[in-house]
This record gives structure tokens, sequence and C-alpha cells, in this order.
């Protein structure tokens, strides 16, 4: 058992999940259920909810306060942020589009998404009024809620995720500002406060098999919702595909004189380990590699191209929350107004930049993109079943972009053609 | 753009604030400004609350527990220490008086007050709920609120400064008396955090200019609707607002430094006044003690013969923890802005400002404008929604440069003060 890794063990965490939530209706288990195994499940979703707000803290002041070497490379730290948050936004808006032509959500029939936004959306109510509230505030409202007005009130409540975020940007640039020798006990901390977050994040990951069971176990899975879960997944995948076949061919085409399929070659190695890890952080090393020695980037580029990327560039990731989020609005019935949409593109642009490059952060990213637009987050149940196996797949789509943006700089420095031909493996 | 210094930036915005203003009142602008301009000046209120509570939490125990460093680098500190104290209550006490006399608030109409109060002070209602309450408690209630009962609730919301101000203190001392060892990772945290929130408000005035002006132009439109000489009504009350701080600053100079020199040592107070003439001028051009303190230290050290092994103690401290100038302001703006929304404060509103004005300035650091956000915690402290910094905000530039002024004069009295009791005295070539 100890040997099994941990995408297994959820794996078939899901598959037993599956098949009690369909059989438990018919064995009369369903009280049972309830009482004594979908606590499990929130204890899930709580703990995933109890780290998201320390790890945007910490990681986006740490990962600004980094940057101070990143203004030493002014030119090319300049260039590597506006590509990543340019493909991160394409991504997202792809993502967007996607889901609004397909509308995965409206394969649940209008008296299943009544019963599915009881069950979970049972604030809708006051949701309605906040929503009702917003109308009367001026256009520049949103502006205005980014600003906290006390970061203690902010950080207490998992509703003001942009707060945070934008105070810990505040913080991190002024680290940056503030004289060194001063600063480095603070540095110091949050770096470790960064890695005891991330070790919580493994902790609870590792929780994780029997929560994705009684999320399933308890969501009393018919067919009808299989079909949209089935349909969203495509969604997803198609969104991700996308990405991979059009978008990133087009930078390359356009910024280098990379061929695609040389590239495509190139980094396949990567792209394998990526898919099994889920984490573009464990991947890393690897990426770094095929960047070097299969494509002739520079270590000095790559060094630093993608390790940045690793923690704020995640196309894929950003494909996956704005489909999901619109997903689970629409399988709860909700209509999102563009102004609803503009949001999500924010929040899952900006907390990308904040998210570390684990596992199963990408639900965390999109609790935050969720009470951002004001749903429900407990909605997650929904698309947890199918969660993992797209992880796998946009941890593709996220180390694919980091190395197409590192190739993009690289050319733009006038390296790539020291290696002549990828190296037959 | 670059080059230009950043208070006359400053004036720029106020200047073409009150233009726009005018313009839009003429023209009957209104709704585009609330819809448009106004929210960058929320934003601008908001990052100054924002700064408020970590910047006492952080620079109270940073600076308490340096008391430990003062109290065993020399003997003279402890001297020092309740000097600046004393100056700073008196200072503190002076506004008072001064507002509560004059009482510039009151030079808007009731209705104004009332129709303020509603914009602005939206916990005004909660104001009276909480005034109910307090005639049921005891008399000992006041001092039961100052602890807390869990300190993340208070740090959590902006009106249980004293709660912050009671831990931070509480804090600091504890830092003090752990081994030495074991705190100094904490201390050296606090140290540079302090250090981080104090860039945080560099960064922060640096959007001054755009805050202030979006702030008048709010303000006149808000206050004035379509009639250009309500305006003038708005203007007349600030006018004497800032003429009660002036007046109040120009009595600390003229009485009661004067007053000090001749009663505790035999400096001529004409002879100081040439001396710090030049860190004065310095101090008005800055807005700034801790720019100002290498003048202040030359000035205190080659003209009044003071020693260096006073000056070199007494004057940094006193650029930290001695703040008459902006201690007065506190003061003044608090009751001013409590008057302008038609409070009454009570005796017990009164000394919580002196207390929080006192404590926060030893928190508040030597640089420009952290007089506005120790204002936020004068103002959270005694209940006044902290939204009335819209009325101040936009003149507070020019007081804030005749503030700083005080404060370095009220340093150098100290410093002097310190030095005849110490025998710290050097023999030095008469000014002419």
């Amino acid at each position: 058992m100890k040997k099994m890794p941990l995408y297994g063990k959820i794996l078939i965490g899901m598959g037993l999940g599956l098949i009690w939530g369909l059989s438990a209706d018919s064995l009369g288990l369903m009280e049972f259920t309830i009482n004594w195994i979908k606590p499990w499940g929130t204890i899930f979703i709580n703990s995933l909810k109890l780290i998201a707000i320390p790890l945007i803290l910490f990681s986006l002041i740490d990962g600004i306060s980094n940057l101070s070497d990143v203004s030493k490379l002014s030119r090319i730290g300049g260039r590597t942020i506006a590509l990543y948050l340019a493909t991160t936004v394409i991504a997202v808006t792809i993502g967007l589009l996607l889901v609004n032509v397909i509308r995965p959500g409206k394969f649940l029939s209008p008296e299943k998404r009544e019963e599915l936004s009881r069950t979970f959306a049972a604030d809708l109510d006051t949701k309605l009024t906040t929503a009702r509230d917003l109308k009367d505030d001026g256009p520049l409202q949103i502006l205005i809620d980014i600003v906290p007005d006390n970061i203690f009130g902010s950080l207490g409540n998992n509703t003001n995720m942009l707060q945070v975020i934008f105070f810990a940007i505040l913080f991190g640039i002024a680290m940056i500002m503030a004289k060194p020798e001063k600063v480095k006990p603070v540095k110091s901390f949050f770096d470790g406060a960064n890695e005891v977050v991330l070790k919580i994040v493994d902790m609870i990951m590792r929780f994780a098999p029997i929560g994705v069971f009684s999320l399933l176990a308890s969501l009393n899975i018919d067919m009808q919702l299989m079909t949209a879960l089935g349909v969203y997944s495509l969604n997803v995948v198609l969104g991700l595909a996308v990405m991979v076949f059009i978008t990133y061919p087009l930078i390359l085409k356009f910024f280098t004189r990379l061929p695609y399929l040389k590239f495509m070659k190139g980094i396949l190695p990567a792209q394998v380990l990526a898919f099994s890890t889920s984490s573009s952080a464990a991947t890393l090393p690897v990426t770094i590699d095929c960047a070097e020695k299969r494509l002739g980037i520079s270590e000095e580029v790559s060094s630093f191209v993608l390790p940045l990327g690793a923690t704020i560039n995640m196309d894929g990731t950003s494909i996956h929350q704005g489909v999901s989020a619109v997903f689970i609005a629409q399988a709860f019935g909700l209509d999102l107004t563009l102004g609803q949409q503009l949001t999500i593109l924010m929040t899952a642009v900006l907390s990308s930049i904040g998210a570390a490059a684990v596992p199963g952060a990408g639900i965390i990213m999109l609790i935050i993109v969720l009470e951002a637009v004001g749903i429900d987050p407990t909605g997650l149940a929904l698309i947890l079943a199918v969660d993992r196996p797209l992880d796998m797949l946009r941890t593709v789509v996220n180390v694919t972009g980091d190395s197409t943006v590192a190739s993009v700089i690289a050319s733009g420095e006038g390296e790539l053609q020291t290696v002549s031909d990828v190296p037959k493996p | 753009m670059k080059k230009i210094p950043l208070h006359i930036r400053i004036f720029i915005g106020m200047l073409l604030g009150i233009l726009l203003g005018i313009i839009s009142i003429v023209f009957h602008l209104g709704p585009f400004i609330t819809n448009w301009i106004k929210p960058f000046g929320t934003i601008f209120i908001n990052l100054l609350k924002l700064i408020a509570i970590p910047l006492i939490l952080v620079s109270l125990i940073s600076g308490v527990s340096n008391l430990k460093d003062i109290s065993k680098l020399s003997r003279i500190g402890g001297k020092t220490m309740a000097l600046y104290l004393i100056t700073t209550v008196i200072a503190i006490a002076i506004g008072l008086i001064a507002v509560n006399t004059i009482k510039p608030g009151n030079f808007l109409s009731k209705e104004k007050q009332v129709e303020l109060s509603s914009k602005y002070a939206q916990d005004a209602n909660l104001k009276v709920s909480d005034a109910q309450k307090l005639k049921q408690s005891g008399p000992l209630q006041v001092i039961v609120d100052i602890v807390p009962d869990n300190i993340f609730g208070s740090m959590g919301s902006n009106r249980n400064m004293l709660q912050v101000i009671f831990f931070s203190i509480l804090f600091g001392i504890a830092l003090i008396m752990v081994p030495e060892a074991k705190g100094i990772p904490v201390k050296n945290f606090f140290d540079g955090v302090n250090e981080v929130i104090l860039k945080i408000v560099d960064i922060v005035m640096h959007y001054a200019p755009v805050g202030v002006l979006a702030l008048l132009t709010a303000l006149m439109v808000d206050f004035a609707g379509d009639d250009p000489k309500q305006a003038l009504e708005l203007f007349s009350a600030l006018g004497v607002y800032a003429f009660t701080v002036l007046l109040s600053l120009a009595l600390m100079i003229l009485l009661v430094y004067p007053l000090a020199m001749r009663l505790f040592t035999h400096i001529s107070y004409k002879q100081f006044l040439k001396a710090i003439m030049p860190a004065q001028i310095m101090a008005f051009s800055t807005s700034s003690s801790a720019a100002t303190l290498p003048v202040t230290m030359e000035c205190v050290e080659k003209n009044l013969g003071v020693k260096e092994e006073v000056s070199s103690f007494v004057l940094p401290l006193g650029a930290t923890i001695n703040m008459d100038g902006t201690s007065i302001h506190q003061a003044v703006t608090a009751v001013f802005i409590a008057q302008a929304f038609g409070h009454d404060l009570t005796l017990v509103d009164q000394l919580t400002i002196i207390l929080t004005a006192t404590l926060s300035s030893i928190g508040a650091a030597a640089v420009p404008s952290a007089g506005l956000i120790t204002l936020v915690i004068v103002l959270g402290a005694i209940g006044v929604s902290p939204e009335g910094l819209a009325l101040i905000i936009a003149i507070d530039r020019p007081l804030d440069m005749c503030r700083t002024i005080v404060n370095i004069t009220g340093d150098a009295v100290v410093t002097s003060m310190v030095a005849t009791t110490e025998n710290g005295f050097q023999k030095v070539e008469p000014l002419n």
C-alpha cells in the first residue's frame, strides 16, 4: 500500500466512491452515507479552503520578493512576465469561449439543476441580495473592492481573495524596495512559511483518496450527471488541445524560427513526466534539461524563465479554471454576467501567479475563482470526480506553455541556432 | 514628470482638484464625478486605513522592544524618554484646548453636519447604540474594553485601535523579557516588517497626488451639489481648521518651548532659534524629521555646542518617537472631524485622543504623512469614521510641512535640556 503512488490511490478512491454512490440508493444506505461518509468529504473541502489564503499570501509574497533578481535581468524579466501574462489571458479566454458555446451545464435538466442548487447553494438568497446591492454601486466599485481597508479583516474571510492578493503584491514590492539587510529575516520567514504551507498541501493531498471517495459516494450520482461531466471533461480537453495545437504553434511561428514538430519532440520527456506527476514543480528539472540539451536554450535563460514559469505561468490550469467555474454556475442554473466572466478572467490570471506548482493547488485556486464570482464553492464536489485525469492533462499544457515562452525569450536573445537537430532518442 | 518632487505634485493635485470641483459644480457633472473620480479617492483612503493596523502593531512592538537597548546604552535614556513624553502630552493638550475653544467644525451649518455624517460616517448609527450601551456599563468599562479577548478579532476591525496598541505593548515588553537568544529572531522579523511597511507608506504616498485630486473634487461636489456658494462654507471651515492647527503650533514654539528653555537651561531662546534655523528650513521643505536629522545634529552640535555623546543619542530617538507638531495636528484634526460630523466628544473621548495620539507618535515613523495614518488610529479609537479624513486630506501637506518644524524644534529643546543637566555643553563660536 505504501508503495502505491498517490494518484493511484486517488483513482481507487474515485472508483470506489463512484460504485458506492451508484449503489447506495438501491441498497438503502443513503442515510448512512450522509451521516457517516459525507462529513469526511466536507472535511477534505474545508482543509483545502483552510490552506487557500495562507498559500496565496505566502507564495505571492515569496514569489514577488524573489523578483529582485528580475530587476537585474530586467530586459529578460519584463518580457518573460509579459509573455506569461499574455499566454495565461489567452488560455482563460479560450476556456471561457468554449464553455459558453458548448454549455456542458445545460446537459442537466432544469429539475436536476434546481435540485443541485438546493443541495449546494443553500445561501443563494443572500447571494442574490448581494447581487442586487452590487447594482447600486458605481462602475468602479470593483476597483475599490480590490483595495482592502483592513488586511486582517480580509484574511479572516475566504471571499476576499483579491484583497489578499493585492496586499501580498504590495508587501512583496515593498520588500524589494526596502534595505536588504533589514528585510532578510522577513524574507527567510516567508520562505520558511511558504515551505511549510506547501507541506500542509502535501499532507492534505494524502487525505485526498478518502476525501474524494466520500465526496463521490455522497454525490448521489446518476447517469444524467455523468453525461454532463463527460461533456465538461471534453470541453476542458478541447480547450487544452486548442492551446497546444493552435496557440503555441502560432506563437512559435511568429516569434521564433523553431519548427513546432522539433519543439514538441524536444520537450516530450517533460510532458510525459508532467502527465504522470501532475506537478510542474516536480517536472522542472526535466523541463530545464530538455530546454537546454534538446532545444539549445542557454542555461542563463532557462534557469530563470522556467522556474518562474513553474510558479506563475499555468495556462492549462487557467483554461480549467474558466471552464469549471462557468460549468458549476451553469449546473446551479446561474447566469453569469459579462462582469462576472471578466472577474473569472482576472482572478484566474492573478491566482495562477500565486498558486504554487504542486498537484491539487488548482482546486484551491478554483475556490478563489468561485468565491470571487459568488458561487458556492461546495459546487466543486461536482467536478472533483474527474479532476485528477484533467489535472494530469493540464499540467502537460502548463509545462508546454513554460517551454514555449522560454523558446521565445531565447530566440529574442539570438539563441536556438546552436543545436542543429534533436538527437535521436 | 519623474523629477518633480512629491510635495509639488501633491500641490498640483490639490489645485487640479479644486479646479475640477468648480467646473463640475458649475456644469452639473456631479454623477460623473461620483462614478468615475470619487472611487480613486476612496481607494486612497482605503490604502491609508489598510496600513494603519499593521503599522501600529509592528512599529510599537519594534519600538518598545528597542527600549531595552536605549536604557542599556545610556543612563540618560530614562530622562530623555520622560521629557519626550511630557512635551508630547503638553502638545496634544494645547491642540485639544485650541480646537475645543475655536470649534472650527461649527463653522459648518447644522444641516451640513448631518448631511456629512450620513454621507461619510456610515457607522453613525452603530455609534449611537454604542453610546446607549455605554450608559448601562460600569465606570471601568473603558479599561475593560482596552483589553482584547481575541487579538485577531481586534486586528480585523479598524475600530479597536486601543486593543491593538495594548497587545503590541504587551508583546513588546514580553519580547524584552525573554532571553536574548530566543527573542532576537522575533525582533529581527518585526524590525524587518516595520521596514517593509514604511516602504508601503512610500508607495502609497506616490499615489497621493491622484488621491488628493479625487478626494478634493468629490468633496466639493458632495458638499456643494450644484450651488457654488456652499463650497465657500466648506473652505471657510477648512480655513478655520488650518488656522487652529497653525495657532497651536505657534503656541508651542512661542510659549511652551521658550518657557522650558528658560526654566531648565541657560540658553537664550533667541540664540536657540537662530542656531537651529537651518534645520527648521530643511524640515519645512522635506516634511520629514528623519531626512532633517543630519542637519539638526549639526546645528545642535556646532551652533549650540551640545556634546556629540548627548546629541547622537537624544536626537535620533526624538526623530522617531517625539512628534509634538504631529501630535497637535492629530488632536485638532480628530476633534474637527468629530465636530463636522456633529459628534459630541466626551471627556473620555478626549482622554482617549491624548492616549492614542501619544502612543501612536511613539510608533509612527519619521516619514512624511505617517501622521495621516496614525490619524486613522486616533479616529478609530474614538469611534469616528475614518472616512472623515476625506475632509482634511487635501490640505494635509502644507500643514505637514509646518508641523515637522515643530517636531524637530521640540527635539532640539529636549536635547538642550538633557545637555544642561548632564553638563553636556562645550564652548562654541557665537553666531553672527
